[in-house]
């Protein structure tokens, strides 16, 4: 044997290990740091006194740091957010799988998709400007900041994420019970109720699980949407009342709060529960996806409860419109419903589809007449103001004079430090779990830490970035701090990606190799990286794309509001162009112009990001083909 | 014997590639026709003309007429049309939903909710397909725990639960083993005492088995069809005599 092959084997075999070990490592480091440092308020009020006292009033003279209206209101706003998204993302999803010609399809799904990746605050911002005051005036009310519309952002925000995996479910879905259905002689639309959609439903579950994970963790728009008030709706279906969700606590209350301080432990705890919920989520997706693969159905509720269960909610549903808009639009509502129900069995299956495919075209027309309106208000509003000086110079009088120079490039050299640091890490971690290890303590501690890092709310990387680089090792605001923070914010999402890259290359083509006598590593190298490549140059370019849109991990850790000089001193503070929007938009009054230019800016390189990543994938398709 | 089901020179194209050329056949009420032909002579094309199945494929152009007792097919509703004239596919494909709910998903989908009449419906379908015996004490399990020979009788007792009157099958063997085969096949015999059967097959044993006509079909074109007992004994054209005795196919 040829021992300096050897040695080279087992020496670059190590650099993928260290690179595992960095990443575990920095997983149990974050979620211990995390953990250790909420204690102190665990044992000030007990888990219980935390959890269920519902006030929460930190700063009080007699503090009180109980959190349940603050998990009440997240419960309600993500409940809210769904109601309101996932019929509306199913409808869409089935009519872009089984009703839109091809060519519409391969039109409008990319379309979507690329809408997920518009940053949140400028959700945000299109919420604050249009959707509240639309609320204010419409409904009558003193303040459109509430429950009702932190919920209609959210869902909008988890829209695309709905739409685009149920989409792939329905797609999925073997085109042999399509034909054995229609072969019996169902309808269309039977075949989509009753066989493909049931068939679907695991990945449906799936997406919209996912879609909820992304309305738990989104920090920025429900914070400035919401209203902010730690209260739990009175009566508990006030959907006009404001709110405040774990996320938006951190996001208010970290920057003012004194190191060491009860109320600081506290604000580490809203973390671990946020951890916690994450855990949750993640446990149920797994449940889901191990069902997926037996082919079960994912749960089956014996008739009786199925009843009560829709009575119930028949019931509250009524409560709310009653308590909501009066007696005579119930009766009406009742009236319709029943008349459908009376009417069921006698109108012929035709009149069902056609009233069907009718609500399908008019939820899809209204899913994307949603996005539109919210792309055209912000360039029709934005493009006049971009001009040359705005995108070239320093700003002055707080934003509302000047451009956004500093921004952009703070923006950029955050975004290409954590790419720096996560990128080498990330898939070197990834080719050693899936090239050179089976199953150790070391790869699953990775791959569950890697988990629920994944899901976790962004803002959870911002609290420990502030609390250990910011204050702990003493760095204070810097881009570094920012960078490490976004680097461990997009390090779960590229190892996954790239294993999953990895992965989906065939086993044939390495035993190939192998059995030609070529090493592992020239195997790795020739011929399982470059068919891997365009996997993880995709799964890369879209963390980037998410790096360039986050604001909560750096608002506390690198980022300032106003700064006249590029540096490119790492322990300097930057400005970046998400928290420029977010704080013209909430703090600088008569700065519109300047808030709709910053967003265009923002939307359009996060956009040319994520086009270059459909782009890659579009050609990697066909070569496939 | 009367005639059920005919088509009168019928020629189909999927896009620019013409599949089959100037189809004239008729089929007899309550009897087995089989249609055989190497692989891509068509006759799964033809089979799938007849209850227009062919609809769901875009590009697909079709003229000549298909008469099913005596009425145009193209202009009756396809979604009727179905209900009479059932289909059994190649690979069996059950519906990841129980065997119960598979068989009453024809009924229930065309209106039936009393739950009697659809037990009712559910046991004779299954006990038609000889099914019965091995299922009923797990009618609400998947269907998908069934062998494949079991998940294939299953899609047959699905398709006569919705009572049709001729029952299309494609290959419906093909994806079975030797003994799950001879239980569809003794199936198929007993079907004809109240269906008319149409069955595209590669396997000339079975044709010669289950059938009491053959259609011989090679490159789109109806090459000879007759009597099975003829068509096996003493065909008329080269062509048939070449196939059947396995010179080539």
């Amino acid at each position: 044997m040829n021992s300096i092959s050897g040695w080279k084997e087992t020496g670059i075999k190590s650099v993928w290990l260290i690179t595992a070990l960095i990443s575990a490592l920095s997983v149990v480091f974050i979620l211990g740091y995390l953990i250790i440092t909420s204690l102190p308020i665990f044992f000030e009020t007990g888990i219980f006194g935390f959890l269920f006292n519902t006030d929460w009033n930190p700063t009080g003279s007699t503090p009180s740091y109980g959190i349940a209206a603050l998990l009440v209101d997240t419960l309600l706003v993500t409940l809210g957010a769904m109601i309101f998204a996932v019929p509306l993302g199913l409808i869409c999803a089935v009519f872009l799988a089984y009703l839109a010609p091809r060519k519409i399809r391969d039109m409008v799904k990319p379309a979507i998709e690329l809408l997920a990746g518009i940053p949140s605050v400028v959700y945000g911002f299109f919420g604050m400007i249009v959707l509240c005051s639309l609320l204010q005036n419409v409904l009558d009310i003193p303040s459109g900041f509430s429950w009702l519309a932190a919920s209609l952002l959210l869902g909008i925000m988890a829209l695309p994420t709905i739409v685009s995996i149920s989409e792939d479910a329905l797609f999925a879905v073997p085109a042999d019970y399509k034909e054995a259905s229609l072969g019996l002689g169902a309808t269309k639309w039977q075949t989509i109720s009753r066989v493909l959609v049931p068939a679907a439903a695991s990945g449906i579950s799936a997406a919209v699980i996912l879609g909820m994970g992304r309305a738990i963790g989104e920090t920025m728009a429900v914070m400035m949407v919401a209203g902010n008030a730690a209260v739990i709706p009175s009566p508990l279906w006030d959907v006009l009342s404001p709110v405040r969700t774990l996320t938006a606590t951190l996001g208010i209350e970290l920057a003012e709060v004194a190191s060491g301080t009860m109320h600081y432990y506290a604000l580490f705890g809203v973390a671990a529960v946020l951890l916690a919920i994450t855990l949750v989520i993640n446990l149920i997706s797994t449940r889901i996806t191990s069902k997926i693969q037996s082919g079960r159905p994912i749960f089956s509720v014996p008739a009786p409860v199925k009843k009560i269960l829709i009575l119930s909610m028949v019931l509250l549903a009524a409560g709310v419109i009653l308590y909501e808009l009066g007696l005579i639009p119930l009766l009406i509502m009742t009236g319709v419903t029943a008349a459908f129900f009376l009417l069921k069995g006698k109108i012929s299956h035709k009149t069902t589809e056609h009233a069907a495919f009718g609500i399908i075209y008019g939820g899809t027309a209204l899913v994307i007449g949603i996005l539109v309106i919210i792309l055209g208000n912000i360039f029709i509003n934005g493009v006049p103001a971009i001009s040359w000086e705005f995108l070239t110079t320093a700003p002055r009088d707080l934003g509302r004079e000047g451009g956004i120079l500093p921004a952009i490039i703070g923006t950029l050299q955050l975004v290409g430090g954590a790419i720096l640091l996560a990128l080498p890490v990330g898939i070197g971690a990834a080719i050693y779990l899936r090239e050179y290890s089976r199953d150790n303590p070391l790869t699953r501690l990775l791959r569950i830490g890697n988990d629920l890092l994944s899901g976790t709310p962004s803002i959870v990387f911002g609290v420990f970035g502030f609390a250990f680089l910011v204050i702990f090792l003493g760095w204070g605001v810097c881009l570094l701090a920012g960078m490490i923070c976004l680097a461990l914010m997009i390090l779960p999402t590229i190892i996954k990606t790239t294993e999953e890259a990895l992965k989906s290359v065939p086993n044939s083509l390495r035993e190939a190799s192998l059995g030609l006598g070529a090493t592992k590593w020239q195997t790795i190298k020739n011929i399982v990286l470059p068919a891997a490549a365009p996997g993880i140059l995709t799964g890369t370019i879209l963390s980037i794309g998410r790096a360039a849109g986050e604001t909560a991990p750096i608002m506390f850790t690198a980022v300032v509001f106003s700064k006249r000089f590029i540096s490119m001193d790492l322990f300097e503070p930057v400005m970046s162009l998400p928290f420029h929007l977010y704080v013209l938009s909430t703090s600088v009054p008569d700065s519109e112009t300047q808030q709709y230019g910053t967003a265009v800016v923002l939307i359009c390189i996060v956009m040319a990001i994520y086009l270059v990543a459909i782009v890659i994938r579009k050609r990697f398709q066909r070569k496939l083909i | 014997m009367t005639t059920i089901l005919s088509a009168n020179k019928l020629n189909l194209s999927y896009g620019s590639k013409q599949i089959l050329y100037d189809i004239s056949l008729s089929f007899e009420e309550k009897s087995v026709t089989a249609l055989i032909g190497p692989s891509g002579c068509g006759k799964s094309t033809l089979l799938r003309c007849l209850n227009r199945m062919n609809d769901l494929i875009p590009d697909c152009t079709m003229n000549g007429e298909i008469l099913y007792r005596g009425e145009e097919i193209m202009k009756s509703d396809p979604v009727l049309l179905r209900r009479k004239i059932g289909m059994v596919f190649q690979r069996p494909n059950p519906f990841p939903k129980s065997i119960y709910d598979n068989i009453a998903y024809g009924p229930r989908a065309h209106g039936t909710k009393d739950k009697k009449i659809l037990d009712e419906i559910v046991e004779r379908s299954l006990k038609r397909a000889f099914l019965w015996d091995e299922v009923k004490d797990r009618l609400h399990e998947s269907a998908l725990g069934l062998s494949g020979g079991q998940q294939q009788r299953l899609c047959i007792a699905r398709t006569l639960a919705v009572n049709p009157d001729v029952i299309l099958m494609d290959e419906p063997c093909s994806a079975l083993d030797p003994i799950a085969t001879a239980k569809i096949e003794n199936l198929i015999m007993d079907l004809k005492k109240d269906y008319t059967v149409i069955i595209v097959t590669h396997n000339m044993q079975q044709a010669a088995r289950v059938s009491d006509i053959t259609g011989f079909l090679y490159l789109g074109k109806l090459i000879e069809e007759g009597d099975t007992r003829m068509i096996f004994s003493s065909p008329k054209e080269e062509l048939t005599e070449r196939y059947i005795t396995g010179r080539f196919g």
